[in-house]
C-alpha cells in the first residue's frame, strides 16, 4: 500500500518534471518565433548598415564591429571549412566556436533553438535543400555586396549566398574502365553491358530530379524518363554515402559511379587511385549536375559583424583555401572546373514544395531496378 | 493509512510516522532511482508516442499507414526477421561458447582473449562493415582471392543477407559474451561436478546442466541481440542495399531523411519494436522468476573452479586461433594495412611501397582531437558508472521487492532501446532548450543522452546477475542486524560485481561510437570521437579514418584489460 503510493507518486513527479518541461507539444511547433527580441533587431541594424557600405570603408567597420564582439558561432556541414577558419582566426583577433554536422542535423539543429528563441549561432554554412528551408522559415538575413555579385547566378540565393558547388559526375575506376570505354552519356549506363557495373547512390535526390527534369526538358515524356532510370538502376549496386562508395570505386567494387563528386573523385586521384571523371580524349561526361552550398546570416545573431566579416573572407581568401580541397568554388576563377561544360541545376523551388514526390520517385526507381534483375 | 481521525496531535504524529517511515535511506534510494529511470524513459517516448499519434490537426494513425501501407512491406519484414534471428543466434552461439571456454576451462591467454572477444564491439561499424567488404566481396575480396583456387571465384558473397547475418552476429557477439561471462562466473561448478560424476558426458553436462541454469542470461542476450539487429543500420545500409535487400531500419532511413522528417512513421516502426520488446522482457521476467531455479550463488561456499581441458586444450587453442583470425584479426589487419596507405588498394609490392604513417600523423593534426578523447572517456566513464550504480538498484526492484508496480521500472529502463537515436536527440534538445537549468549546451546533455541509451543494457546486466543471486544471503546479513543499505553495499554489490562489471565494459565501450544522438547534442568544446570519426568519413578520409580505428581499438583494449584484471579482484574469486 505504501510502496504503491511512493511508485505512484514518483511517477506523477516524473510526468510533472517533465510536462513542466515541455509546456507545448513538442512537434506541432510552427515556424521560429520571428526574433522579436532584441539581439534579433541589433543584428539587422548591423546588417543593413554593413550592406550599404563598399570597399575600405565596409572592412573598417567590420573589422571595428567584429573586433568588439569577439567571437563567432558558426553551425556548419562543410567538412572543408576547417581550414577556413583557421585562415580567419588567423587574419582577424575574433574566436570561432563551430559546430560540425550532416546537413540534417544542422538543420535540425538550427530549428530546434529558434523555436526556442535560444540564439546558439550567428552563421549557417550547409546545403541548398536545408538553407532554402531556414530561408523560408523566416530564420535567415540578406547579405549584400560586390562579392555576392560576383558569384555564379546559380549561386545568388534568395537569403543566402553559395559558397562552393557540389559538382555531380559520372567517374569511373580506370583500371577497370579502360581508355576509350567511358560512357559518351548517362543514357549508355542503361545498356546491358554495364551490368552490375555501376553504382548509383541512395541518397541522391537532388541529382536525380535535375537530370529527371533535364530529360523532361530534352522533350522526352515522363514514362520515358523513368524507364530509363530503372534500366539503369537494373544495372547498378546500390551504395549508402558518397564516401564509402567513392572508397569502394577506388577498390575496384565498381567501374563507375553515376553521380560522385568531382572533389570526392578528385581527392582519390590526388592520392594516386585509379579514378578519374575526364576521359582520356574529350570533355567530361554532360550534362554535370551542380547545386550551390552557401552560407546565410541569422537573424537572431549575436555577433552578426564578425558572422559578416566572416562570410566577406569566406568569399575571398576562402575562395582560394577550398580550392585546395578540391572544391568547386562560387566565383568561378580563371581556371574554371566548369568552364565550357553544360552544367544543370537542381529544381530547388519544386524540392522544397513537394520534397515527398522526388523521394518517393527516387526510392521508387532505386527499388523496382533492383527488381528487374 | 493516515487515519481520519479530527484530533491534531494524532494527526500530526500519523503524519510524522509516515514520514519516518518514509526517510528511510532505503526508501529514499528506492525513490531516486525509480524516479530517474522514470525521467529518463519518459522523455523520449513521451515525445515519440506525441510525434506518432498527433500531428496539427489532432489524433491520427497516418504514421502507421506509411510505415507499413508499403506493398514491400512483407518482404522488408520478413528480411528484418531472417538477419535479427539469424544474427541474435550466430552471437549468441559465439559469445557463450567463448565466454565458457573463458571463465570455465583453462585455455590459454585468457587477458588477452577476454579483449579479443570484445574488439569486434570496438570497431565503428562503419569501419568494420567496409572492412569485411574488403574480406568477403565477389568482386575485390581478399578471402576470395585466397580460396579462388579451390572454391572458384566468388565464393563467398558478403552482400546477401547470410552476409549481414555473419557480420553482425560477430559485431554484437561481445554483449553475449559479457553477459555470459558474468552469468558463468556467479555458477557453482559443483553442480557440473556431480553430474559428471554421475557419468554423464561434457556435452550432456553442458546441455542438460549449464545451458538451463543460465537460462536468464540467455533470454536476456536473445532479447538485446534481436532488438538491436532489428534497429542495425550500417550492415544492412552497406551490404544489404547494394542488392535490394530492405529491412526495418533502411524504411526509417528514408522516412528520416527529408524535411520535415516523417516522425510519425518512423515513431509507427519504433513503437513496432517497442510492442515486441515489451513482451520480450515480460517473457524474460517470466523465466527468470521462476522461483529459485537459476540461483546458484547461495549461502553455500564455493569457488568456481575451471575445468581441466586436458588433451582438448590444444585443440580449443587451435579452434580459437582459427576463430579469432576470421573474425578479430581478420578485420583489423584490413584497417591496420589501409590506415598505411594513401588509398585503399589490394596487397601488391607497389602497395606496401607506398605505405606510411601519413594518417596517424593527420589524426594529431585534426583540431579538436585531444579534447574529443577526452570528453570521451569522461562521458563513457561517467554513463557506464552512472548507469551500472542506478541500474543495480533497480535490478533490486525489480526481482527483490515485492513492491507493487516494479515491473514498471524494468519496462521504463528497456524503452530506450527502440528509440531512433535521432529521436532521442530531437526529445532531449526540445526538453532542455527550455529548462530552466542551463543543461543545454553542456557536456551533462550528452551525459543524460547516453545514461538513457545505455539503461537498457545496463538493466539487462544487473537483473541477469540479480537472478543468481539467492535472497537467503541477504537474508541472513538482515537477521544479523544489518541494514538494508549496509547489506546492499557489503553482500549484494560484490556478488553482483561480474555482471556489474561486464555491463560497465559494455557501456564504456560502445558509448565510445554513439553518434546519432551525440550529432544533434554536442555544442563547440564538447565534441567526441564519433563525432570526428562521422566528420573524417564524411569527409572522405577513409585511410584516417581507419588509423582512428586503430587507435581506438587500442585505447580500449588496453581499458578492458585493465577493468578485467581488477575485476577478478573482486567478488567471487576464482583459484
Amino acid at each position: 500500500m505504501q510502496h504503491q503510493r511512493i511508485l505512484g507518486s514518483v511517477a506523477a513527479a516524473a510526468v510533472v518534471l517533465f510536462l513542466g518541461a515541455c509546456g507545448a507539444s513538442p512537434t506541432a511547433g510552427g515556424p521560429a518565433a520571428n526574433g522579436a527580441n532584441n539581439s534579433s533587431t541589433k543584428a539587422q541594424q548591423v546588417y543593413d548598415r554593413i550592406n550599404g557600405l563598399t570597399s575600405d570603408e565596409r572592412t573598417k567597420t567590420l573589422l571595428d564591429l567584429a573586433k568588439k564582439e569577439g567571437t563567432l558561432s558558426i553551425y556548419t556541414s562543410n567538412t572543408d571549412l576547417d581550414k577556413v577558419i583557421d585562415g580567419f582566426e588567423k587574419a582577424y583577433p575574433i574566436d570561432v566556436q563551430v559546430y560540425r554536422g550532416n546537413s540534417e542535423s544542422v538543420l535540425q539543429r538550427v530549428i530546434q533553438e529558434q523555436q526556442a528563441n535560444y540564439d546558439g549561432n550567428d552563421l549557417v554554412e550547409t546545403n541548398a535543400g536545408e538553407l532554402n528551408i531556414m530561408n523560408d522559415q523566416k530564420m535567415l538575413y540578406p547579405y549584400e555586396g560586390a562579392l555576392r555579385d560576383a558569384v555564379r547566378k546559380e549561386g545568388q540565393a534568395d537569403g543566402w549566398t553559395a559558397t562552393r558547388f557540389n559538382v555531380f559526375v559520372i567517374g569511373w575506376n580506370t583500371t577497370k574502365v579502360k581508355p576509350g570505354e567511358e560512357p559518351k552519356s548517362f543514357e549508355e549506363l542503361a545498356d546491358p553491358k554495364w551490368k552490375g557495373r555501376i553504382s548509383l547512390e541512395v541518397g541522391d535526390v537532388d541529382w536525380f530530379a535535375a537530370m529527371y527534369k533535364y530529360y523532361l526538358d530534352q522533350g522526352k515524356t515522363d514514362a520515358e524518363v523513368r524507364d530509363l532510370f530503372k534500366r539503369v538502376a537494373a544495372n547498378a549496386k546500390i551504395a549508402k554515402g558518397h564516401t564509402a562508395q567513392g572508397e569502394l570505386l577506388s577498390a575496384g567494387q565498381f567501374a563507375l559511379t553515376a553521380s560522385s563528386y568531382s572533389h570526392t573523385i578528385d581527392k582519390a586521384a590526388d592520392q594516386g587511385a585509379p579514378v578519374s571523371w575526364h576521359p582520356a580524349s574529350g570533355t567530361p561526361i554532360q550534362p554535370i549536375v551542380i547545386r550551390p552550398n552557401g552560407v546565410a546570416l541569422m537573424k537572431t545573431a549575436v555577433h552578426p559583424a564578425a558572422a559578416m566579416l566572416f562570410v566577406d573572407y569566406e568569399l575571398s581568401e576562402g575562395q582560394k583555401i577550398l580550392h585546395e580541397s578540391f572544391r568547386v568554388g562560387s566565383i568561378p576563377t580563371a581556371n574554371d572546373p566548369l568552364a565550357g561544360l553544360t552544367s544543370i541545376s537542381v529544381p530547388e523551388k519544386e524540392m522544397l514544395d513537394d520534397p515527398k514526390k522526388w523521394d518517393a520517385l527516387y526510392e521508387e526507381v532505386v527499388q523496382s531496378g533492383q527488381e528487374v534483375k | 493509512m493516515t487515519a481520519a481521525s479530527p484530533a491534531v496531535p494524532a494527526r500530526k504524529g500519523a503524519a510524522l510516522g509516515w514520514l519516518r517511515r518514509l526517510g528511510t535511506p532505503k526508501i529514499i534510494i528506492i525513490l531516486v532511482v525509480a524516479g530517474v529511470i522514470g525521467y529518463l524513459a519518459l522523455v523520449p517516448l513521451y515525445y515519440l508516442i506525441w510525434g506518432t499519434f498527433f500531428d496539427a490537426n489532432g489524433f491520427t494513425l497516418g504514421g502507421f499507414a506509411r510505415a507499413y501501407g508499403d506493398p514491400r512491406v512483407g518482404g522488408m519484414i520478413g528480411n528484418s526477421l531472417w538477419f535479427a534471428v539469424g544474427a541474435a543466434v550466430l552471437s549468441l552461439c559465439v559469445g557463450t561458447a567463448l565466454a565458457y571456454l573463458n571463465v570455465r576451462t583453462d585455455v590459454p591467454f585468457k587477458g588477452l582473449f577476454f579483449a579479443a572477444s570484445i574488439i569486434p564491439l570496438i570497431i565503428p561499424g562503419i569501419l568494420y562493415t567496409i572492412a569485411w567488404i574488403f574480406l568477403a566481396s565477389p568482386d575485390i575480396g581478399l578471402l576470395n582471392k585466397v580460396i579462388e583456387p579451390i572454391f572458384g571465384p566468388g565464393f563467398l558473397d558478403v552482400f546477401t543477407v547470410w552476409g549481414m547475418v555473419w557480420v553482425e552476429g560477430l559485431h554484437l557477439s561481445p554483449i553475449v559474451f559479457l553477459l555470459m561471462v558474468a552469468a558463468f562466473r556467479s555458477m557453482d561448478p559443483s553442480l557440473e561436478e556431480s553430474a559428471l560424476m554421475s557419468g554423464a558426458s561434457r556435452w550432456q553436462v553442458f546441455r542438460r546442466i549449464t545451458v538451463p541454469l543460465t537460462r536468464p542470461a540467455i533470454v536476456a542476450a536473445v532479447l538485446v541481440m534481436v532488438v538491436r539487429s532489428l534497429e542495425s543500420f550500417e550492415v544492412p545500409a552497406l551490404l544489404g542495399l547494394q542488392n535490394g535487400i530492405y529491412v526495418f531500419t533502411s524504411r526509417i532511413y528514408f522516412v528520416l531523411r527529408s524535411y520535415p522528417p516523417d516522425l510519425a512513421a518512423a515513431g509507427a516502426l519504433a513503437v513496432g519494436l517497442l510492442v515486441l520488446a515489451v513482451i520480450g522482457v515480460a517473457i524474460s521476467n517470466l523465466v527468470g522468476r521462476s522461483g529459485k531455479t537459476y540461483q546458484t550463488v547461495t549461502g553455500k561456499g564455493f569457488r568456481p573452479r575451471p575445468m581441466e581441458l586436458g588433451k582438448w586444450r590444444p585443440v580449443m587453442g587451435g579452434a580459437i586461433v582459427l576463430y579469432f583470425f576470421l573474425t578479430v584479426v581478420g578485420p583489423l589487419l584490413v584497417l591496420l594495412y589501409t590506415s598505411l596507405l594513401k588509398f585503399y588498394q589490394a596487397p601488391s609490392t607497389e602497395a606496401f611501397a607506398s605505405m606510411s604513417l601519413d594518417n596517424y600523423r593527420e589524426l594529431f593534426h585534426i583540431s579538436d582531437a585531444t579534447t574529443a578523447l577526452r570528453n570521451s572517456l569522461v562521458l563513457g566513464l561517467g554513463s557506464a558508472t552512472l548507469v551500472m550504480v542506478l541500474m543495480a538498484v533497480g535490478a533490486w526492484i525489480v526481482v527483490r521487492s515485492r513492491i507493487p508496480g516494479r515491473q514498471l521500472v524494468d519496462h521504463f529502463s528497456f524503452v530506450p532501446l527502440v528509440i531512433p537515436g535521432l529521436v532521442l536527440g530531437l526529445a532531449l534538445s526540445f526538453v532542455y532548450l527550455r529548462s530552466p537549468v542551463p543543461i543545454y549546451g553542456t557536456i551533462f546533455i550528452l551525459l543524460i543522452a547516453y545514461c538513457t541509451r545505455y539503461m537498457p543494457y545496463g538493466m539487462r546486466y544487473a537483473v541477469t546477475s540479480m537472478h543468481q543471486i539467492s535472497a537467503e544471503l541477504e537474508e541472513s546479513a538482515q537477521v544479523s542486524g544489518a541494514s538494508w543499505w549496509q547489506t546492499f553495499r557489503r553482500v549484494l554489490l560484490p556478488l553482483l560485481s561480474p555482471g556489474l562489471l561486464a555491463g560497465w565494459i559494455y557501456i564504456l565501450v560502445v558509448s565510445f561510437r554513439e553518434l546519432s544522438s551525440s550529432i544533434l547534442l554536442y555544442s563547440p568544446g564538447n565534441e567526441v570521437l564519433s563525432i570526428l570519426i562521422f566528420e573524417q568519413y564524411e569527409n572522405g578520409q577513409f585511410t584516417v579514418l581507419a588509423a582512428l580505428g586503430v587507435v581506438m581499438v587500442l585505447t580500449l583494449a588496453v581499458l578492458v584489460i585493465i577493468a578485467y584484471k581488477l575485476g577478478a579482484k573482486v567478488g567471487l574469486r576464482q583459484d
